[in-house]
């Protein structure tokens, strides 16, 4: 069967593409335009959830991205409090995904964007991305489940974007509460309006394509329907003419990219965490902001469990850490023991969740 | 040139009854296949089989017979 791309697909990924070149150029870290696992970990930083004194920041793109897609969906009554679909299941895989896409640096989205800016470091990620899609559609294949998810209350369809609304508020009314970083990536940001208003376009034609870096790629895999991943190769080609525009691009090597390292086993393995696990969450970590967004409970939960996720990543060390060059000390940076550690029993957790879930029920 | 038709689109709650579908329908010889869901509906799971219309009635007999759970049957117009 043939498929129409649609349009508002290829749309919202120029415009994401268009954004991420846009927010590096006002002040956000290279490569770093938009990073969902970045911004959620600046944010649980910034909140004092972690202590990483460079990674805290109020990331208003966050803010922007699920406020987007709440006010789009109200608007074409799209807006549907549901819940109910193994929360508690569904916070464990958000952090987990999260620990994951630290060990890497960057979650799928910004997994593009490096590979726009140049980064074969986020090749390798890539390749441990669909390795861990592939898993995820084995154990879909064999009835994995996290049961459906039912109408619910309007405060609950609301939660997260509360939640934002009230991040916004006291981060203009009383900034002092929070902490942030006066060096390193978390130092590096946009100015607040203009990450807030960008990110309330790309979350709003977010909810308009479903753009999502995994149905993307499972639909190509399992149906041969490239439309979703139509919208993951109009960011990549966007970013990478945008860098070779702006001066920014200087070829693709793995050596010295901005905040990655090239230890590509833990790339690879990380970034299978973050496929195998969104598969069974059925979203990237930017398609659960904005199916919170629109009122998804369950979503909003995987969110909770990403923040916690980045907290547990930076208090205990598990986070990669990125290759420099400091007065001509080149360190490679990567993967501490017990983030090596933590990646294995992430798996371990995985596995057990997979096969735990998977539906007995026999019919014909 | 592509061509729109009238098709049966059987949506879900969750990926996993839609590949219970699936197996239902190979088992019983019913045409169709799993596709991502039409963006004009909306899919919990973002996966939905469809199928020429004629086989509408065979559908709704394997989904009622297997006590499958699904969201909604529709027929719309999709690219073929």
């Amino acid at each position: 069967m043939s498929k129409k791309i649609n349009i508002w697909v290829l749309i919202a990924g120029a415009v994401v593409g268009i954004a991420a070149v846009a927010l590096t150029a006002l002040g956000n870290p290279a490569n770093m335009g938009f990073c969902i696992a970045c911004f959620l970990r600046d944010i649980a930083g910034a909140t004092k959830l972690h202590s990483a004194a460079v990674v805290q920041y109020i990331r208003p793109e966050i803010i922007g991205l699920v406020l987007g897609s709440t006010i789009i969906a109200l608007a074409t009554g799209e807006f549907k409090p549901r819940a109910g679909s193994s929360p508690a299941v569904r916070f464990i895989l958000g952090a987990i995904v999260m620990i994951g896409a630290l060990v890497f640096l960057g979650c799928p989205l910004r997994m593009v964007i490096r590979m726009g800016g140049g980064d074969l470091n986020a090749f390798v990620g890539l390749v441990g991305f669909a390795i861990g899609i592939l898993i995820g559609i084995f154990f879909l294949k064999r009835g994995f489940s996290l049961k459906r998810s039912y109408t619910a209350t309007k405060v609950e369809g609301f939660a997260l974007p509360f939640v934002m609304v009230a991040l916004l508020a006291l981060v203009l009314i009383v900034p002092t509460i929070f902490v942030f970083s006066e060096s390193g990536p978390g130092s590096k940001h946009a100015p607040v309006l203009a990450a807030l208003v960008i990110a309330l376009i790309v979350g709003a034609l977010a909810q308009k394509s479903r753009l999502c870096m995994v149905s993307g790629m499972r639909d190509a895999i399992m149906f041969r329907d490239f439309n979703l991943l139509s919208g993951f190769a109009a960011i990549f080609v966007v970013v990478l003419l945008g860098n070779i525009i702006l001066g920014n691009f200087s070829g693709f090597s793995a050596y010295l990219q901005p905040i990655a390292h090239a230890s590509q086993l833990w790339n690879l393995l990380g970034m299978v965490l973050v496929g195998w696990g969104s598969v069974l969450l059925g979203g990237c970590p930017l398609r659960q902001l904005i199916l919170a967004g629109e009122g998804n409970g369950d979503s909003a939960v995987t969110v909770f469990g990403m923040v916690v996720g980045a907290a547990v990543a930076h208090n205990f060390k598990l986070a990669g850490s990125a290759a420099s060059l400091t007065d001509g000390v080149y360190s490679a940076g990567g993967i501490a023991t017990s983030g090596k550690i933590a990646v294995v029993i992430a798996a371990v957790v995985l596995l057990v969740i997979s096969f735990m879930n998977i539906a007995k029920k026999e019919r014909n | 040139m592509r061509e729109q038709q009238l098709r049966t689109v059987v949506t879900f709650h969750t990926t996993a009854e839609a590949m219970a579908l699936e197996q239902i329908c190979k088992h019983r010889g019913i045409g169709g296949k799993l596709i991502s869901a039409p963006r004009q509906l909306s899919a919990d799971c973002g996966i939905a089989w469809c199928a020429p219309v004629e086989e509408t009635a065979a559908i709704r007999a394997a989904i009622e017979e297997s006590v499958l759970e699904i969201d909604r049957i529709h027929e719309i117009m999709l690219y073929v």
